[in-house]
């Protein structure tokens, strides 16, 4: 939320630009990145939204309980978080990138009690959610590019098949620290 | 919900991965019905007797489980520290758990953790990663490693399922020993496992 939000006369400067960039004044000013930014910027302003820590442009995502807690190995860490769809069609995490690690894929419970990759993508029901809590899944942190200390945040992006990209923002909790509330209730 | 639906019995196979796959889900006939409401976490029928097994801990040291931690309130957990998820928020619950119960309880209770990944947890490596879990804590977390067969021996004492994947496919359970060296009740993963084991850890403690 922190990292995506803008203030708007940032949004107004990019839409100026955008627009100037569109009637060919400015056709050399990057109008494509500042193009995304806006709209990065948009949805991070919905996604001040109580609670919430991403949600796809349209909404038709929404991710909220996005925590980690501080890896006391220092090795790897596991990212927690609830996605709602609040559509009438059924979407599919097909892939999640973050900032923390060079590696980090999505971890579910398997058939056989252990965790491992989930293969193909995780479906998100019509007017659903899919919840990664402790042992039943998480998005795994691998190959840490530096030390993740308790008060910081992590964005992670999720690709979904039809809402596209969204970004979540997951705060770090300390060692110790208990479960944030609303994965409590999600 | 769990509390009501299962209690575990003799060789639970209650298992939490991870980081690979295996291991084999319990099937509901390996099972008790939770009849015991004393306990909020899984009540044990028969209680479990206070294994003995021998390892060493974070300070090379011969570490005699059943000797060392006789007449105290014990909660044993096996796991590994490369493990992302259930193990630190398990430790984390345990830590919670502790903070939350009276000092004299506090006072009284061990905590020992059990490395299923021989490998690769050192005693070094096991004290660097408990001493994150055990800060303001009368009594420092116990780690212990040893061989393989050892291991497979401690977890056979204490009637776990026996990890797989190098450890990492492990049991899942915290067991609580009560100050009479029977284990009555354990605990699984849940949003709730800090408030089951504050709850539990008083009933057993002498």
């Amino acid at each position: 939320m922190r990292a995506v939000r803008r203030p708007p006369l940032t949004v107004l400067a990019a839409a100026v630009v955008l627009l100037a960039g569109l009637v060919g004044v400015v056709r050399s000013a990057q109008p494509q990145s500042t193009a995304n930014t806006a709209s990065v910027g948009s949805g991070g302003g919905a996604s001040s939204m109580a609670g919430m820590d991403g949600m796809s442009p349209d909404m038709a995502i929404m991710v909220r309980g996005a925590y980690l807690r501080q890896p006391a190995n220092r090795i790897n860490a596991a990212a927690y978080l609830t996605i709602f769809n609040t559509t009438a069609t059924a979407d599919t995490l097909v892939s999640v990138a973050s900032g923390a690690g060079a590696l980090t894929t999505v971890h579910t419970e398997g058939a056989g009690g252990g965790m491992q990759q989930a293969a193909g993508g995780l479906p998100v029901p019509a007017h659903g959610s899919l919840s990664l809590t402790p042992g039943k899944g998480h998005v795994m942190i691998e190959l840490l590019f530096g030390p993740l200390l308790a008060g910081q945040t992590v964005n992670i992006e999720l690709t979904f098949a039809r809402a596209g990209v969204v970004i979540v923002t997951a705060r770090v909790i300390g060692v110790t620290a208990p479960v944030p509330t609303p994965n409590r209730t999600a | 919900m769990w509390r009501r639906a299962v209690a575990a019995v003799g060789l639970i196979a209650l298992l939490a991965g991870c980081g690979a796959s295996g291991g084999a889900q319990p099937k509901p006939s390996e099972l008790n019905d939770h009849t015991d409401s004393t306990y909020a976490g899984l009540g044990l029928t028969p209680a479990q007797p206070r294994p003995q097994f021998t390892l060493t801990d974070t300070n090379g040291r011969s570490y005699r489980f059943g000797t060392a931690t006789a007449g105290k309130p014990t909660l044993l957990y096996f796991g590994y520290t490369h493990c992302p998820d259930v193990c630190p928020t398990t430790l984390a619950d345990i830590a919670q758990a502790l903070q939350a119960v009276p000092s004299s309880v506090r006072q009284l209770t061990q905590v020992v953790f059990v490395t299923t990944d021989v490998k690769r947890d050192t005693p070094a490596v096991l004290k660097r990663y408990l001493a994150q879990f055990d800060p303001g804590l009368p009594n420092p977390f116990v780690g212990l490693t040893g061989s393989q067969a050892q291991i497979d021996a401690a977890q056979v004492a204490a009637h776990v399922a026996l990890a797989q994947d190098d450890g990492q496919t492990h049991a899942a359970q915290v067991l609580l020993y009560g100050s009479d060296d029977y284990a009555h009740v354990a605990f699984l993963q849940s949003t709730d496992e800090a408030g089951q084991i504050s709850h539990d850890l008083p009933l057993v403690a002498k």
